[in-house]
């Protein structure tokens, strides 16, 4: 059976679960539990191989081109932790079954179990790492939902927010040094890095991603400085503290740890930092758990003590430090499965986790206090249970560990750290069971039903059998697990006596000597341990996070002020800035162009637009004198483009102009006549100098341009060429923007339409109830842009003046083609010709004489446009293609027609339809205070 | 004259980028179009410039200036014109629905606490 | 002479124009427009990518004019991507627009959305650099209806701002353009990189002064630090589905860096010039991007932040020049647009319930799963596995390993802050008890729903089949940096 579709088992399960909760709780209970076995049994069948050293694979192809490939592998360490997650997970399973109360979610609860289940399996059966590390993150992001399970409860939240930012960022360390592991070794397939031990202890990567992969490992197996969050994942409920806690999660770094053992091990610098971080965790693990009360608090810090043992076997970087390590891997998911089990029964039964509530017990829950008795005594490791076997080997390692020379530390602080773990074992015990019989009980303790403690029933029993007969019942896990760490062979010899000139014995002995004096003196020793001043981890992880937050929201705050002119400044300075930058980067020759000489009339005009600009900066609060005054130097402009052979420049300018000043006079009715003054004298400094630098910039730009000769000859030479002979048309400028360059044309009048509708969408949205409509209703009639007053002679001269302005439009239209003029230029005339009625004549007037409606002749103009463009498909020539024919129609003069002007009448109906538009829909305001509501 | 042009747009570009930093929508906007006239200049005056030699086909013409960017800026009025109609009916609506025309304060009743 | 190129461009005006003459009032008219636009729309971009996949490049002369004399649009790999990008990203939008009314709040939705699409369209058909422009500021304008679609005082004032700072982009974009004309006499993007290829060293300052305000005129559309700033406030003042659709309109700049990025990198004047102010840009934006989503106090906001922050990632990756790390910003374009689409279009279905303000408030915003699709596009947002943001970062990480020790800890850095940000929001958002002054969860909207797992569908396929499609990105990549078909595909005179 293919591994991929083992490892996708579990995530069906998730499925399976959430589903079948429509069927009730056992059913989801159930189907978990069935996944679960069916993978385990799909396990069974590849075990003879990798007993024989054979690693099974299953290769599948993802993304070749990085080398991230779903790539799996069974080999004698994914055997073991393959065993240890699906065998543990029936029983969490199984025990779940019973804990879990009718009000919590199951289908919630085993959807998230099977989801971690599943991101386990995936790590420790990965071959390709950045599989692994999909996987890896995965358990990070599915034990933050099982953790924050009872999501109602601060303590919950909080807890997964911790283990998520604290896993999750050795996550991120560890996707880093996997990379550079994977750079090194030329490949990101496990089955390869290991044969690549030489090439990646000679790089000079080795180091860095040593470090990153160990911050990975030793966040997620809680090692020492990085413990913390453990205990606080507690909140969970007690199955998922017993499954992630016991077997998986936690184990998941120290499954890092041994998987690159081959590779990473056996340096001074693997030694110096994975044994003394191991060494420090057991102790400093086994000193807290001693002194705590909360039961799950006392087992969630021995499993830290215990990582730290284990992380200490795989630091030493020896084959036997190895195979103890393995065994004390299985030993300690045996034990402590079951302690968490029984911690969660007397949680149950008796109503609390407080230590101190309880004693007496033994004769209350015989059974609970049986399996307790017998796992609790297996963590203190006392013969003939499972972890005498793993404590005596580590003993017997540590005790010639020489650290630096150092031959009596190692030894010393390993023996120290087993008297400690005897001590809160003991007290464990004895302070819950023994002692006399209590009345104030937080609820009447009592065994609870078969099925709830058949789990740890099983679990206890291994670690009976297994003490008596370790190399039958584990012997060959063992043996393949070991030899997988190694990349050796390795046969192991698991026994309970070895012999009276065994150190380790003498060790032990000792241990058990002090835990029992820890015990006796435990009430002194936790009077001064309360007294001692120890830095609450919890509490400075929250500060710090917090900081950080309250820092991210003032920095982005204080970033992102809303303020427009500061944003303004900042870009322009910015753009100035590279501009420079790109200028100074390379060689530029001045232009070589002989300058135009200055005649008299642009010098005034140049004099006038500098005068008037000054002015409109100076009165610029006074708003409706600078409408006038930008006015006029627009005006200014259009003479001087006129002067600069621009004519076709001059008509348009002058006649948008005409129509965005009154824009800006409709506006104003509404708008406030004045501005405010804005900001301090060192504000309109620091504007003066931003404007200034980058007016300079603008001109110098412009100045370097006009005098430099293009350095290839312009394109336009085309233009004027084929003007006629192609474009029939004489006004090259005429002849670009309908036909060359009428692609740019019809985006243009695009944008113009986009613009009418979308001011009307606007001003409808103002006319809408809401504080917009009344703030225009409460406006005074007189302020009414339409104009109270319409003077007689205006009324009649407009009259009289509006057939012959039509006119003039017509003709600025059909002369387009060859002399300066076209539809833009005579649809703003139109325009014009029609504003000046509303302007004399009022609003209504128009409105009671409006034959058309704007919307059809903008929509015409579009549509009108484009069928031209389309019409060439039919002569099989591209959108836009052109062509023209002359008519004589007397009385007129010969003139040419061409789809060309065709187009360009559809850019003459979008303007007039935009523009009108545009200022009717404006007017619309005035007209709604003038009616009310 | 080239120094006469590209000083207009220096003083132009200056003057709208100073009205566009006085933090109120009306000045903005005629900010705005003043930046546009600059713009326009620009473009015009990177086709080099000359009086009398108007691109307009004519065999007793001596020469044409480049009508390229004369085009260009056609196109460029244009867009600009609708561009200027639109933000002068939106700070039309940003006054009406909330009493003042400040640009600096816009957004900032949504900002939750970054205002 | 391919007309389908075309089509893109001219079938949404032509529909809109249509819905402007005939259906201005009749709503149910203009969803039936919509739709069959958008359909079309979709199937057409299909077509053209599988084109594209054929030959190299091909090019449509407007007008029948010969390139660089008219105008062309090109079709290539990139831009049948960007086309197909957009229409799927719209189509889906758009439904959830509908199925949720936001359509009806102001009038001519429909419309816009169909210039938008046309402007979108263009911008990414155009081989001429002054017609990207005009195409710029169709997809601008339209954009600024969209933006204050439905109208009140937040929105439409924000809307003064983005049009304002938008309008100083425009005005840069044309000194650029007429500075580059004015030096090379070309508007033709292919003639523009033949002719820098044998520009005279003399013009060498002036043309990179042009092309470094090109620059900056894409650094403000993609939100480049420190042009961003117009950014939080628009998007998240802007209606949901708008913010959603875009999630595009930051790529635009992207996709001209790139488009136009690729043909000067080799000339002798523009060598370089753009990557030596992307790279601490970009490193800058992503920072403030996750310093933003763990500082923001309002879900639009935290969205908004998220997408600058994948901005910052996507000019990283452009900034390093090489065809991997184009191809890698491309994966990662693609991805982070459906990522910041979804996540907007949450935002909107939960800020509602949730109120404007403050992610610290008040819990049960939502329902279960509404918490379960926020988790996914969450995940997908943040980098995390098993969706295609993980794919993504570890696509670019490996395109930057010849700068790990920075480039590496930086973007991780940053993933890690996002990480943060969204745990928090999310288990405030959905794991707090609701308290007496939570409002009840808004009911659940199955077309919403589908729109966004809609979106979430794609994220996966990009997971999934991201072996094909980074082999098919890399090709695109390739192309890019040796640009000859794309040239060629102009036919420019004298030009092999």
């Amino acid at each position: 059976m293919s591994l991929a579709l083992i490892a996708a088992l579990p995530f069906l399960g998730a499925l399976l679960a959430g589903l079948t909760i429509r069927f009730g709780r056992t059913a989801s209970a159930a189907s978990a539990f069935a996944v679960t076995a069916v993978a385990l049994g799909l396990i069974v069948p590849h075990i003879p191989d990798v007993l024989q050293g054979k690693a099974v694979q299953t290769q599948i192809v993802w993304l070749p081109s990085l080398g991230m490939n779903a790539n799996f592998m069974l080999d004698g360490l994914g055997l073991l932790f393959a065993i240890l997650i699906l065998g543990i997970g029936l029983l969490i399973i199984l025990y779940a079954g019973f804990y879990l109360s009718a009000k919590d979610d199951w289908g919630r609860f085993f959807s998230y179990l099977m989801l971690f289940q599943g991101a386990m399996l995936g790590i420790v059966l990965s071959d390709n790492i950045l599989l692994l590390l999909v996987f890896w993150e995965l358990t990070a992001l599915s034990s933050f939902l099982l953790i924050g399970y009872w999501s109602h409860l601060p303590q919950s939240r909080r807890g997964a927010r911790m283990a998520l930012a604290v896993t999750g960022s050795g996550g991120l360390a560890l996707i880093a040094g996997m990379l550079i592991l994977g750079q090194v070794a030329g490949s990101y397939d496990l089955s390869v890095i290991v044969t690549q031990k030489a090439t990646i202890q000679a790089s000079v990567w080795y180091l860095p991603a040593l470090i990153l992969i160990l911050v990975g490992a030793f966040t997620k197996s809680a090692q020492f400085p990085f413990h913390f969050w453990l205990p606080h994942a507690m909140a969970a409920p007690t199955p998922v503290s017993a499954y992630l806690h016991s077997a998986t999660m936690v184990k998941a770094g120290l499954f890092i740890l041994a998987r690159f053992w081959p590779v990473l091990a056996g340096t001074e610098a693997w030694f110096m930092i994975v044994a003394s971080t191991g060494l420090v965790t057991m102790i400093w693990g086994a000193v807290v758990a001693l002194f705590k009360h909360d039961l799950k608090a006392i087992l969630a810090y021995s499993t830290i003590s215990h990582l730290g043992l284990i992380t200490f076997l795989l630091g030493l970087g020896t084959t036997a430090g190895a195979v103890a390590a393995v065994l004390h891997i299985l030993c300690h998911a045996s034990f402590k499965a079951a302690l968490f089990m029984s911690a969660g029964i007397l949680d149950h039964a008796a109503g609390s986790r407080d230590m101190r509530a309880f004693g007496g017990l033994r004769r209350l829950m015989p059974i609970t206090f049986g399996l307790t008795l017998l796992a609790t005594l297996s963590m203190a490791g006392l013969p003939p249970l499972n972890g005498f076997l793993s404590k005596e080997m580590m003993l017997e390692v540590a005790s010639h560990t020489a650290w630096r020379g150092n031959t009596w530390l190692v030894p010393g602080f390993a023996t120290f750290a087993a008297m400690l773990s005897v001590g809160y074992c003991l007290r464990y015990v004895a302070h819950l069971f023994f002692g006399p019989v209590r009345r104030d009980y937080p609820a009447p303790p009592h065994d609870p039903a078969f099925g709830m403690w058949l789990a740890p029933a099983l679990l206890v029993a291994v670690v009976v059998v297994m003490g008596l007969a370790p190399m039958t019942i584990a012997g060959w896990l063992i043996d393949s697990a070991a030899s997988a760490v190694t990349g050796t062979p390795v046969q192991t010899t698991i026994k309970l006596w070895h012999g009276w000139q065994n150190p380790a014995l003498y060790l032990s002995a000792l241990a058990f000597g002090g835990g029992f004096v820890i015990l006796g003196g435990w009430s002194r020793l936790s009077g001064a341990w309360q007294s001692l001043p120890i830095p609450d981890a919890k509490q400075a992880f929250d500060a710090g996070l917090g900081a950080l937050t309250a820092l991210a929201q003032s920095v982005t705050a204080a970033l992102h002020s809303h303020s427009f002119s500061r944003a303004i400044s900042i870009a322009t300075v910015t753009i100035c800035a590279v501009g420079l930058l790109a200028f100074t980067g390379a060689d530029h020759s001045a232009g070589t162009l002989p300058a135009t000489p200055i005649q008299a009339v642009p010098a005034a005009l140049w004099l006038l637009l500098i005068a008037t600009l000054c002015a409109s900066v100076a009165l610029h609060r006074d708003r409706m004198i600078a409408v006038l005054l930008i006015g006029v130097v627009g005006l200014i402009i259009s003479v001087g483009f006129a002067y600069l052979s621009a004519p076709d420049l001059a008509l348009t300018q002058i006649t948008v102009e005409v129509v965005t000043v009154v824009l800006l006079l409709l506006a104003l009715n509404i708008l406030p006549k004045h501005s405010g003054p804005a900001g301090s004298r060192a504000r309109h400094l620091r504007d003066i100098a931003v404007a200034g630098a980058a007016g300079i910039g603008a001109a110098a730009l412009c100045y370097a341009l006009m005098l430099r000769a293009p350095a290839f000859a312009p394109i336009s030479a085309f233009h004027l060429a084929q003007s006629k002979s192609g474009a029939g048309g004489t006004n090259a400028v005429n002849t670009i923007i309908v036909d060359f360059r009428g692609y740019d044309t019809y985006g243009e009048i695009i944008v113009l339409g986009i613009a009418a509708l979308l001011i009307i969408a606007l001003i409808d949205g103002l006319l809408a109830p809401g504080p917009a409509r009344d703030r225009i209703l409460a406006r005074l009639p007189h302020a009414n842009p339409t104009g109270e007053a319409h003077p007689m002679m205006m009324q009649v001269a407009t009259r009289l003046i509006l057939p012959f302005a039509l006119m003039i439009g017509i003709y600025i239209y059909l002369r387009g083609h060859n002399l300066p003029g076209g539809g833009f230029v005579a649809g703003l005339v139109f325009a014009i010709a029609l504003v000046m009625q509303y302007m004399a004549s009022g609003q209504e007037w128009m409105q009671h004489r409006k034959r058309l409606n704007y919307h059809t002749i903008l929509g015409a103009g579009v549509l009108i446009a484009s069928a031209t463009g389309l019409g060439s498909w039919f002569a099989g020539r591209p959108f836009l293609t052109s062509n023209y024919a002359y008519v004589s129609l007397p009385p007129l003069e010969v003139f040419e027609l061409a789809t060309a002007s065709l187009f360009d009448l559809g850019v003459f109906l979008c303007v007039l339809g935009a523009v009108m538009l545009i200022l009717e829909s404006l007017s619309k305001l005035g007209l709604a205070a003038r009616k009310g509501p | 004259m080239e120094i006469l042009i590209a000083s207009s747009v220096g003083v132009l570009t200056a003057a709208g980028l100073y009205l566009m930093l006085r933090a109120q929508t009306f000045p903005v906007i005629l900010g705005l179009s003043l930046l546009s006239y600059a713009v326009n200049i620009f473009i015009f005056a990177a086709g080099r410039v000359a009086p009398g030699m108007a691109p307009i086909l004519d065999p007793a013409a001596i020469g044409y200036v480049d009508p390229l960017p004369q085009a260009l800026v056609l196109t460029a009025i244009v867009i600009s014109f609708g561009m200027t109609a639109v933000i002068v009916i939106m700070a039309l609506g940003a006054y009406l629905n909330s009493g003042d025309d400040d640009v600096d304060a816009a957004g900032s009743d949504i900002s939750g606490g970054a205002g | 002479m391919n007309h389908l190129i075309i089509a893109p461009i001219v079938l949404p005006a032509v529909l809109a124009g249509l819905i402007v003459l005939l259906a201005r009032r009749a709503m149910l008219a203009q969803r039936l427009i919509g739709a069959v636009a958008l359909l079309a729309l979709l199937g057409l971009s299909v077509v053209l990518l599988r084109q594209s996949g054929e030959i190299p490049a091909q090019a449509y002369f407007l007008g029948n004019w010969p390139a660089p004399f008219g105008i062309v649009l090109v079709l290539d790999r990139l831009s049948a991507l960007m086309l197909v990008l957009t229409a799927g990203l719209a189509a889906v939008i758009w439904a959830y627009a509908v199925v949720t009314g936001w359509d009806r709040r102001g009038r001519h939705f429909h419309t816009l959305f169909l210039f938008q699409m046309m402007g979108l369209n263009g911008a990414f058909l155009t081989g001429d650099a002054f017609n990207l422009f005009v195409f710029f500021e169709v997809l601008l304008i339209a954009s600024y209806g969209l933006m204050v679609h439905g109208g009140g005082t937040a929105r439409v004032r924000a809307g003064v701002q983005y049009v304002a700072f938008n309008l100083l982009g425009s005005t840069l974009f044309l000194f650029g353009l007429a500075a580059i004309y004015s030096v090379t006499g070309t508007l033709n993007m292919a003639d523009l990189a033949v002719k820098l290829a044998v520009l005279p060293p003399g013009d060498a300052a002036l043309i990179r002064v042009a092309f470094a305000l090109l620059l900056m005129v894409f650094a403000i559309k993609g939100a480049l630090v420190p042009l961003h700033f117009w950014l939080p406030g628009t998007y998240a003042a802007a209606p949901g589905p708008v913010a959603a659709l875009f999630a595009v309109m930051t790529k635009v700049g992207a996709y001209a860096m790139i488009r136009l990025g690729t043909l000067i990198v080799t000339a002798p004047a523009t060598e370089g010039l753009w990557q030596a102010y992307l790279t601490p840009a970009a490193l800058c934006t992503m920072a403030v991007g996750a310093v933003g989503v763990l500082g923001s106090h309002s879900l639009p906001r935290m969205v908004a932040f998220a997408g600058i922050g994948s901005m910052g990632v996507v000019f990283l990756a452009i900034g390093a020049g090489t065809p991997q790390a184009t191809s890698a910003a491309l994966y990662y374009m693609v991805h982070s647009t459906l990522a910041t689409a979804a996540l907007f279009l949450l935002a909107d279905m939960i800020t509602p319930a949730q109120g404007r303000d403050d992610v610290q408030g008040r819990g049960a915003a939502a329902s279960g799963v509404m918490a379960a699709l926020f988790m996914a596009a969450a995940i997908a947002m943040a980098g995390m596995p098993p969706l295609s943001g993980f794919v993504a970062k570890l696509l670019v990480l490996d395109a930057l390993r010849d700068k790990a020790a920075l480039m590496w800890s930086a973007v991780l850095l940053a993933s890690l802050l996002t990480i943060l940000g969204f745990a928090r929001t999310g288990s405030r958002l959905f794991w707090k008890p609701p308290t007496d002054v939570s409002p009840a969860p808004a009911p659940d909207n199955p077309g919403a729903i589908a729109a966004v797992v809609a979106l979430l569908a794609a994220i996966v396929g990009l997971t999934v089949f991201a072996g094909p499609i980074t082999a098919w990105l890399d090709m695109t990549a390739q192309a890019l940096h040796l640009p000859t078909g794309y040239i060629a595909a102009n036919a420019l005179p004298g030009v092999p």
